[in-house]
C-alpha cells in the first residue's frame, strides 16, 4: 500500500517536474571581459530565477566579486528579482529606491561591465589600497621577526635547539599569532583573560574576594569554550605569556585520570625556567622569564574513559590551586563539564567571522608568495566555518603544487575538506519547508534531501510534522478561490498520510523488532515525502506562523503525568468501583464532578462538608480532588473551574480536609518508612566495562540521601509522632539504595 | 453516600438483573469440584467484574469481600523504581498489569509464582485453591501472556486466573484454550430498562419509561454509564417529567466541538487547531480511539449522504494505524485533512479521482 502510493505520487511528481516552465540550467554563463566585474557592488537576491538556483545565483555574483547581502538597504547596488519575491523585500526596494534587475539584466551585467580601475569609485580604492598596504606591511614585520629570531639564534650558541628552521615548520605554527594584536577575533575575551592573569597576583593576596570589573576575580580557574581552529589553545598561551606565566599545557594526549591529576600536577608548581634563567632571560614576546607558572588543561571534554574520575580531580585541584588554572574545550554544555561550571568563569569563544579573518589570512598568503583573491579567501572561511586552522592548512598544502588559486579552485577545495556540521532541527525543518529544495532549479538528489533527516532523527520529524502546514505551498501558488482551496487540502493530505505511513515505520524501528535498517524509508515518509508536497514560502522567526519547536513531547509528558495521577484516583476508587482507568475517566469524573466540585462553585464554602463527605466514600483525597479538577476539559476545563471557586472556598477545603479523619484504602510502603517489598532486583550486568564510568555519581546520590532524610520530617505521617522519626529515616535510607 | 451505580452493585449471583443461563452456569461452576480458568470478556459497563466477584463470593462466602490494598514496589533492569497496587482479599489477587506498561512480563512471573507456590492456610476456607483476577488481559503484552501459559497449567493445584478483557482479539490462542471464556454480552434495552427500575424503586421514586427509554438510548448499552446518567438526571431536574435533556460529559462535547469546526472550515489554520484541540483531549486521558469514535460520529451526522461511508472507511483506517503505530496523533490529523478534503471536494461537486495528476 506505502509503496504503491509512493510510487504513483513519485511519478506524478515526476511528469509536473517535467512539464515545468522552468528551465534549470539553460542559460550559459557569459565570459566576463575582466577578472571581477562585479567588484564594489552589493546585491541582494529575491524570489525564484528561472535558470539558475538561490546558491548558484549567489555563488555566481561571488565568484565576478560582488557582494551579497540578505536584506536590501541604502547600500545595495541591484536587486536580483525572481518570480515571487518576499513581499518584505519588495517594500524595502520602494523605500530605498533600488535598481532592480532580472535574470539576463543580470547575466548581461556579468558579461559587459568592466569597472577596472577608473570604474571604481575613489572610495572603494583607497580602501583598497589601504588594505593591500596593510597587507605588505604585515607579511614585512614578519619576516623581520623571522630574520631575529634566526640571528638570536646563531649568536646564541647554547639553545642551538631553538634554532629551528621555519621553512620546516607547519604554517599554523608558523603564522600562529604572537602578539594580542593578530589573534583573529574574540578580542574582548581574550583581553579578560589576559586582565585576569596579569591581576591574578592581587587576587591570591585577596584570597579572591574581590570580584573586580569583569567579576572574573573570583575565580580560580577559566573555561574557554569554542568550535575548534578559532584559536583557543593559542590565546591561553599567548595570554600566559604575556602575563609573564609559563605555560604547562595537558591534553588529551597525556592521561589525565585522577590518580595523576592529584599527584603529577602540583599545584605548588614554580617553572624551573626563571632558575635556568637566573631571572634576566626574557621570552620570545620579550617579557621576563619568571618562576610562576600556569596549567593549561586542553581538551578537557576530551576527558574520557581512560581519564576515570580527571575532572572531578580538576575540580578539586581548582578549588585551592596556587597557579592560574585555563581550561579548554570544545562544548560547554556537555555533561562531563558539568562539575566545573560553578568552579570556573566561562569565556565562550566564537567563530570570527570572514572580515576578520581575511586579512590575516592575505598576509600570509603575501609572505608565501601566494595569488589568492579577497573573494577567494571568504569562501575558504565560510568552507572551513571559519577554522583558521583548517583555512591555514588547506592553502600550505595548495602552495606545494600551485601558487595560485582562483574561485572554482577554492569551491573545489573546500568541498573536499568539508567538515561534517550538524544542523539544528529548527534550521533542518526551515531549509526542507522552504521553497529552494524542491524548485526545479534545485541541484539537491533524493539522498542530499534524506541526509537532511539524518542530522537529527529523532527530532526532524517531529519538527516537520509539528510545521508542516506552516508553509504557502509553491505547488497551489498559480491557482485561485476553490481550485486553490482543493488542491491545497489535497497536498496536505498527501503529506500528512506520509506522516502517518512514517509513523509505522518508526514503530518498527522502535518497538520490539528494532528494524533500524528502516530509517532510509522512514527519513522519506516522515520528512522528504512530506516536505516534496506542500514545500513553500516559511517563516523562520517570528509571528504565527513561524516555525515552532513541536508540541509533541511537552504533551505526551502532560499525558504520562496526568495518567499517572488517574491512576492513583483509580486505585484509591478501587474499592468502590470496578471500573478500570478510561471507565473512570469517561464515565465516573463527569459524574462525580457535579458531587465534588460542582457545590464549591456554586455554593461555596458551605458545601464543604457535603463535598468532603463525597470524596471520603471513595476514598478520595485532596490530591485526588485536584486531578479531578485538572482532567477536566471543555466547560470543566481546570482553569475555567477554578476560577469560579472563590480562594476562600478552596482554603476552606484543604483546611477542613486536613482537619478531619479519613479513611484511607491503604498506605504506600514508603509513607510509612518500610523497606517496600521488591518484585524483582535489577539485573546487574556480569561485565565490569558495561558500568558507566562516573564517579561523581556516588557523591552526588550520597547528597541526595541526605536531602530526602531530611525531607521525611515534611512527611505528614511521620509528622504525628515525632519519636518515629529517628526510627523511619534509616529505614528510608535502607530502602533508597 | 455512594453514587447508585455502587450502591446498588449486585452482590450474589441471585442478585444478577440480567443473562439468567449464564448465571445458572457460573453457579453451578462454583459448586463443581473443578473450578476452571476463565476469561470474561465483553463490552465496558456490561458487568463482568460484578459477575466476577459474584462468583467469588459463591466460591468462598462473604470473606471475599473484605478487600485490602497492597502496594507494590519493584525495580526494572534501569533502576526505574514501578509501583503496582494490588487488591486482595484472602481467598484471592486482583493485578492490572497494565499499570506498569512493558513490565508486565515481570509482574505476571513474579507475582504469580509467588501466589502459586504457597498453599491456602487457612483450614476453614472452602476452597483449597485461590483466585488470581487479572485485569484489562487484552492489553498484557505478548511476553506477558507467553510467561502465563505455562504457569496456568503448572500451579493448577494453588491457583485459579480469571482474566478480564474487553475483547479477546489480542489474546493469543494458547491462552484462549486453557480458559473457559464467557462472554458477557451489553444487556439490552429492555433489561436496562428493567435495571433502572430497580434502582429507581429502591431509591422510592417514579421512573417515567420515556425518561427510562431515554437514558437507554443514550449510553449504548453501558449499564454503568446509564446509571450515572440516571442519577445526573435525578438531581438535575428531580421529578423527571417533561423532555430531558442528558448533559454530555466534558470530553464528549469537546469532541463534538472539533467535529464542528471541522465542518465549518477547511483550510491549514483549522487543521492545527483541531491539532490543539486533539492534544489537550489525549493529555487529559481519553483514549485516541474514542476520540476518533466520537468525532466520526458526529461528522457523519452532519455531513452529505454521498460521503458519509467514505469517512467512516478512513475513519477506520486510521483507527488501525492508530493501534499499530506510535504517536496517535499524527494518524488523527491525517484523518481530519483527509475528512476535510473529502467534505471540500463533496461542497463543490467534484470527485477526488478527477483531481489525480
Amino acid at each position: 500500500m506505502t509503496a504503491l502510493t509512493f510510487a504513483s505520487s513519485w511519478a506524478a511528481a515526476k511528469a509536473a517536474k517535467m512539464a515545468g516552465p522552468k528551465a534549470p540550467g539553460s542559460k550559459e554563463i557569459p565570459e566576463p571581459q575582466c577578472a571581477e566585474p562585479l567588484a564594489g557592488l552589493a546585491f541582494v537576491f529575491t524570489g525564484e530565477l528561472s535558470s539558475f538556483s538561490r546558491e548558484e545565483a549567489v555563488e555566481l555574483a561571488k565568484r565576478f566579486g560582488g557582494r551579497v547581502t540578505g536584506q536590501p538597504s541604502s547600500k545595495t547596488s541591484f536587486v536580483i528579482l525572481g518570480d515571487d519575491a518576499g513581499p518584505s523585500k519588495l517594500a524595502a526596494i520602494k523605500k530605498h529606491n533600488l535598481k532592480t534587475l532580472d535574470e539576463d539584466e543580470f547575466l548581461q551585467l556579468i558579461a559587459t561591465r568592466n569597472p577596472g580601475d577608473a570604474g571604481m569609485d575613489d572610495k572603494t580604492r583607497k580602501k583598497k589600497e589601504k588594505e593591500q598596504e596593510a597587507i605588505r606591511q604585515g607579511a614585512k614585520e614578519m619576516e623581520k621577526r623571522e630574520k631575529a629570531a634566526l640571528k638570536e639564534a646563531k649568536t646564541d650558541g647554547t639553545s642551538t635547539a631553538k634554532a629551528v628552521d621555519t621553512s620546516t615548520q607547519l604554517w599554523t605554527v608558523r603564522y600562529a599569532p604572537r602578539t594580542l594584536r593578530e589573534i583573529c577575533g574574540n578580542k574582548g575575551q581574550v583581553e579578560k583573560l589576559l586582565q585576569w592573569l596579569q591581576d591574578w597576583p592581587n587576587n591570591v593576596k585577596s584570597g579572591f574576594k574581590k570580584p573586580g570589573k569583569t567579576g572574573m576575580n573570583v575565580f580560580r580557574a577559566v573555561m574557554v569554550t569554542g568550535p575548534p581552529g578559532i584559536g583557543k589553545t593559542t590565546s591561553a598561551h599567548l595570554c600566559a605569556k604575556l602575563a609573564g606565566f609559563t605555560p604547562i599545557e595537558l591534553n588529551a594526549s597525556d592521561a589525565r585520570s585522577k590518580k595523576l591529576v592529584e599527584n603529577s600536577t602540583n599545584i605548588n608548581n614554580t617553572s624551573l625556567d626563571g632558575w635556568m634563567g637566573g631571572g634576566h632571560k626574557t621570552n620570545a614576546v620579550g617579557v621576563e622569564i619568571t618562576d610562576k607558572s600556569c596549567l593549561i588543561m586542553d581538551e578537557v571534554d576530551g576527558m574520557s574513559a581512560g581519564d576515570r574520575g580527571g575532572v572531578g580531580a580538576l575540580n578539586q585541584l581548582i578549588k585551592k590551586t596556587k597557579i592560574p588554572i585555563i581550561c579548554i574545550a570544545n562544548d560547554r554544555q556537555a555533561q562531563k563539564l558539568k562539575p566545573l561550571m560553578s568552579t570556573t568563569f566561562s569565556l565562550p569563544f566564537k567563530k570570527p567571522d570572514a572580515q576578520a579573518v581575511r586579512s590575516r589570512i592575505l598576509t600570509i598568503a603575501y609572505k608565501e608568495k601566494m595569488k589568492v583573491p579577497a573573494n577567494v579567501v571568504d569562501q575558504l572561511v565560510a568552507g572551513a566555518q571559519s577554522d583558521i586552522r583548517q583555512v591555514l592548512n588547506m592553502l600550505s598544502t595548495w602552495r606545494l603544487s600551485r601558487a595560485t588559486m582562483d574561485f572554482d579552485d577554492s569551491k573545489e577545495l573546500v568541498k573536499m575538506n568539508e567538515k561534517y556540521a550538524i544542523m539544528t532541527p529548527f534550521n533542518v525543518t526551515y531549509k526542507i519547508l522552504g521553497p529552494y529544495l524542491f524548485s526545479p532549479t534545485s541541484r539537491e538528489t533524493l539522498g542530499d534531501k534524506m541526509e537532511l533527516y539524518f542530522h537529527d532523527h529523532s527530532f526532524v520529524p517531529l519538527f516537520i510534522q509539528e510545521n508542516y502546514l506552516k508553509t504557502q505551498p509553491v505547488r497551489v501558488r498559480n491557482l485561485a478561490g476553490p481550485e486553490k482551496d482543493m488542491k491545497e487540502l489535497e497536498i496536505m493530505e498527501k503529506a500528512a498520510s506520509s506522516i502517518s505511513d512514517a509513523d509505522l515505520v518508526d514503530g518498527l524501528i522502535h518497538g520490539s523488532q528494532q528494524h533500524w535498517s528502516l530509517m532510509p524509508l522512514h527519513s522519506v515518509l516522515s520528512t522528504v515525502r512530506p516536505a516534496s508536497f506542500i514545500y513553500g514560502n516559511c517563516q523562520q522567526y517570528g509571528g504565527s506562523q513561524a516555525i515552532s519547536f513541536p508540541q509533541w513531547l511537552g504533551q505526551n509528558s502532560k499525558r504520562g503525568k496526568l495518567t499517572r495521577q488517574l491512576n492513583d484516583v483509580q486505585v484509591r476508587m478501587r474499592l468502590k468501583v470496578s471500573g478500570d482507568k478510561s471507565e473512570i475517566r469517561q464515565s465516573y469524573i463527569p459524574a462525580l464532578f457535579p458531587v465534588v466540585v460542582k457545590p464549591l462553585m456554586d455554593l461555596g464554602a458551605s458545601a464543604v462538608d457535603d463535598v468532603i463527605d463525597r470524596m471520603d466514600d471513595y476514598y478520595l483525597s485532596k490530591e485526588d480532588w485536584d486531578t479531578i479538577v485538572e482532567l477536566g476539559v471543555n466547560q470543566n476545563k481546570d482553569d475555567f473551574v477554578l476560577k469560579k471557586i472563590p480562594a476562600a472556598t478552596k482554603t476552606a477545603l484543604t483546611r477542613k480536609y486536613n482537619l478531619r479523619e479519613h479513611p484511607i484504602p491503604f498506605h504506600k510502603a514508603q509513607d510509612l518508612g518500610k523497606v517496600p517489598k521488591k518484585i524483582a532486583a535489577a539485573e546487574v550486568p556480569d561485565l565490569e566495562e558495561v558500568f558507566d564510568v562516573d564517579d561523581e555519581v556516588p557523591e552526588e546520590s550520597a547528597e541526595n540521601n541526605q536531602e530526602e532524610d531530611d525531607d521525611i520530617s515534611k512527611d505528614r505521617l511521620i509528622q504525628i509522632s515525632k519519636p518515629k522519626k529517628g526510627k523511619a529515616a534509616p529505614a528510608k535510607a535502607k530502602g533508597k539504595t | 453516600m455512594s453514587l447508585w451505580v455502587d450502591k446498588y452493585r449486585p452482590r450474589t449471583l441471585d442478585d444478577l438483573h440480567y443473562h439468567d443461563g449464564l448465571t445458572a452456569r457460573l453457579k453451578s461452576l462454583a459448586k463443581s469440584e473443578d473450578f476452571p480458568h476463565m476469561l470474561f470478556y465483553g463490552p465496558s459497563g456490561a458487568g463482568k467484574k460484578t459477575r466476577i466477584t459474584c462468583t467469588l463470593r459463591e466460591l468462598f462466602g462473604p470473606g471475599v469481600e473484605k478487600l485490602r490494598i497492597d502496594q507494590r514496589v519493584f525495580l526494572t533492569p534501569s533502576k526505574r523504581k514501578l509501583d503496582l497496587n494490588v487488591v486482595q482479599s484472602n481467598f484471592h489477587i486482583e493485578i492490572t498489569p497494565s499499570e506498569v506498561g512493558m513490565y508486565d512480563r515481570v509482574v505476571i512471573q513474579e507475582i504469580l509464582k509467588e501466589i502459586a507456590q504457597t498453599q491456602q492456610v487457612d483450614l476453614n476456607a472452602k476452597q483449597r485453591f485461590k483466585v488470581v483476577i487479572i485485569n484489562d488481559a487484552d492489553t498484557l503484552s505478548r511476553d506477558a501472556q507467553a510467561a502465563l501459559r505455562r504457569t496456568m497449567e503448572k500451579y493448577m493445584n494453588n491457583m485459579r486466573i480469571i482474566l478480564c478483557a474487553n475483547s479477546t482479539s489480542k489474546l493469543i490462542a494458547p491462552i484462549k484454550s486453557r480458559c473457559l471464556l464467557v462472554r458477557v454480552a451489553a444487556p439490552s434495552a429492555e433489561e436496562m430498562q428493567h435495571a433502572l427500575e430497580y434502582v429507581a424503586k429502591r431509591e422510592k421514586f417514579d421512573l417515567p419509561p420515556e425518561a427510562s427509554q431515554q437514558i437507554v438510548d443514550d449510553s449504548n448499552g453501558n449499564l454503568r454509564k446509564a446509571m450515572l446518567v440516571l442519577e445526573a438526571l435525578k438531581m438535575q431536574s428531580p421529578d423527571l417529567s417533561g423532555p430531558l435533556s442528558i448533559a454530555k460529559p466534558d470530553w464528549e462535547t469537546y469532541c463534538h466541538k472539533v467535529a464542528d469546526m471541522i465542518i465549518q472550515e477547511q483550510s491549514p489554520q483549522r487543521v492545527m487547531d483541531v491539532r490543539a484541540k486533539f492534544y489537550e483531549l489525549l493529555s487529559h486521558c481519553i483514549p485516541p480511539s474514542v476520540i476518533l469514535k466520537t468525532v466520526a460520529d458526529r461528522v457523519v451526522d452532519k455531513v452529505d449522504e454521498s460521503i458519509k461511508a467514505d469517512i467512516m472507511h478512513w475513519a477506520a483506517f486510521y483507527e488501525v494505524r492508530m493501534r499499530v503505530g506510535n504517536k496517535k496523533i499524527f494518524h488523527l490529523e491525517a484523518w481530519v485533512v483527509k475528512v476535510m478534503s473529502l467534505y471540500k471536494h463533496s461542497f463543490y461537486g467534484i470527485e477526488l479521482d478527477d483531481f489525480e495528476d
